[in-house]
């Protein structure tokens, strides 16, 4: 993968009306792979949090006996993040505003995460 | 007692999942079959190895051995995984004491007691440390429920989500350390991972809740996830519990997203009874 | 286990920082690797060991990027299987300091570290005194002062 094509598709993602900004992350380290987005929003604080809450949800998944989940997201008042793990162990992460088409993010994540490996 | 262990260690071997290695490896311990308990509390952590009861066990036997060093490691992962794990807590009081730091011995105690005002063992080893005379040596904490029990718990404590479909086996109240309220629940496979899952939740909604803060987006009201084998959403009903809806895959998220609405519901007015 | 500080200043901040980065280990130190404040320790000559330890491989990296005509690197991280060691200077109204932080990765990651060590630099800086006049430090005073400090920081 080269920088333009993690750049590629990060740009499907944000093309979603409601998306505020796309990222990929390592999902060990908790740090910004590639980025793309809106003014004011903290990458690096999106990656690390998002990561460590990836790590803690795959522990209770496991436990569960659902498996590692394959895609996640997290509602909160003013938007949300939605998340799909890569194979390689890059998150790809989405940041929303509340109204968002959840399920068309989803599928642009899916095809990102499968594009990234 | 030798029966006793005979059936644990058969229960074990059948369900190498379960938590039955935390009674076993307790039970081992308590006969002074140090190394025997060591194998099994070992064994316990790398199936499940951020379950804090597994790590209290392993600091108990090691402190038992006089490996202090490593015990006090095992109980400081204990209490970053549960950080209101009295057992933790009254081990590091021990071993402060040990080295005689009285201060942090009395200071862990304290936190204790905050958990866990009624443990008369915490009264009185705080008058140990206060008076300098030798406190025991950490106290057991109350082993896992007897099978009876354990089946019968879920049973009565499913009465939260009477008549809602899964109130057995795929839905689960736990209050914000994380200990079971009510409801149960069974993996796809039909093993009770209540407990096991129990353990994990209050640290995935304690980041939830971070995360939404820190990111600006305002209180987290859900996590949904999918799985390759089951589908989860989790909603606190209340600011200080939190409930998770478990079904198959067939089960859409959107779908979970209604039942867990349903759910907490039931579980806000359960909540307003027992107050 | 809470943060033990030789100055009260310092207290807070990383009191904030372990908690919300899930570290360790914490030393806060000077680039001479006096230390100021610590959270994990147990045994006073592992904090003296890794003050030593820390403080020379700052030196150590400020003197490679010196050479190379670059400023100063900005952090050093190494991850081994189990944990990681997060090693950053900065400034604040007291001087340059140092904090060496060493965290699980089965609870942390470098992420999170750095995302709240970003925070305690604003914190340390918002509470920290004015640098005074330095004193001269006198053999002597050394010892004593080195022994009042792991007094203070052992809660002896």
């Amino acid at each position: 993968m080269t920088a333009a094509s993690f750049a590629q598709a990060l740009d499907q993602i944000t093309r979603v009306p409601g998306v505020r900004g796309a990222m990929l992350v390592a999902g060990d380290d908790g740090l910004v792979v590639a980025e793309h987005l809106m003014e004011g929003i903290r990458g690096p604080a999106v990656a690390a949090l998002a990561a460590s809450l990836a790590t803690r949800l795959r522990r209770a998944m496991q436990a569960a006996g659902t498996g590692a989940g394959h895609f996640w997201q997290l509602l909160c008042e003013r938007g949300g993040l939605l998340v799909v793990p890569g194979a390689s162990g890059i998150l790809v992460v989405a940041i929303t505003a509340p109204d968002v088409n959840a399920g068309l993010v989803r599928l642009e994540l899916l095809r990102a995460a499968e594009a990234v490996g | 007692m030798v029966d006793e262990v005979k059936a644990l260690s058969a229960q074990l071997a059948q369900e190498p999942q379960s938590l039955v290695f935390l009674r076993l490896g307790e039970l081992l311990r308590q006969r002074r079959q140090l190394d025997a308990a060591q194998r099994v509390a070992l064994l316990g952590l790398e199936r499940h190895p951020h379950l804090a009861d597994a790590h209290d066990l392993y600091a108990r036997i090691l402190a038992d051995r006089h490996d202090y060093e490593r015990a006090f490691d095992e109980w400081d992962m204990t209490l970053r995984i549960a950080p209101e794990h009295t057992g933790a807590m009254k081990g590091l009081a021990f071993l402060y004491f040990k080295v005689g730091d009285l201060a942090q011995a009395e200071s862990h105690l304290k936190a204790a007691k905050k958990v866990t005002p009624d443990d008369f063992t915490i009264e009185q080893a705080l008058a140990m440390v206060r008076g300098g005379a030798e406190p025991a040596p950490p106290v057991p904490v109350a082993p896992p429920p007897a099978p009876d029990e354990a089946e019968a718990k879920p049973l009565a404590e499913s009465r939260v989500f009477a008549g809602l479909e899964g109130a057995e086996e795929g839905l689960l109240l736990l209050d914000a350390a994380g200990l079971v309220l009510g409801g149960g629940l069974r993996s796809p496979t039909g093993d009770d991972v209540t407990e096991a899952v129990a353990a994990y939740l209050a640290g995935v909604s304690q980041e939830a809740a971070r995360t939404a803060k820190l990111l600006g987006l305002g209180a987290w009201r859900g996590l949904s996830a999918e799985g390759r084998q089951g589908h989860v959403h989790l909603v606190p009903p209340t600011g200080d519990s939190l409930l998770l809806v478990l079904r198959d895959r067939s089960v859409p998220l959107g779908r979970l997203a209604i039942v867990a609405q349903r759910a907490a519901q039931a579980a806000r007015h359960w909540l307003e009874r027992q107050q | 286990m809470t943060v033990r500080a030789v100055e009260s200043w310092t207290l807070q901040p990383l009191t904030d920082y372990v908690h919300e980065a899930g570290a360790r280990l914490v030393l806060l130190m000077t680039p001479a690797g006096q230390v100021l404040a610590q959270f994990g320790f147990t045994r006073a000559v592992d904090v003296m060991a890794a003050a030593a330890l820390g403080a020379a491989i700052m030196a150590t990296t400020t003197e490679l990027a010196r050479q190379l005509g670059q400023p100063p690197f900005a952090a050093l991280n190494h991850q081994g299987q189990r944990h990681g060691i997060f090693l950053s200077g900065l400034t604040t109204g007291r001087g340059a300091l140092v904090v060496l932080a060493v965290y699980d990765l089965d609870v942390s990651s470098l992420g999170l570290v750095q995302l709240f060590f970003e925070q305690l630099v604003t914190d340390l800086r918002a509470g920290s005194p004015r640098e005074g006049v330095p004193k001269q430090v006198l053999a002597a005073d050394f010892e004593r002062e080195l022994n009042e400090s792991l007094s203070t920081l052992f809660g002896r």
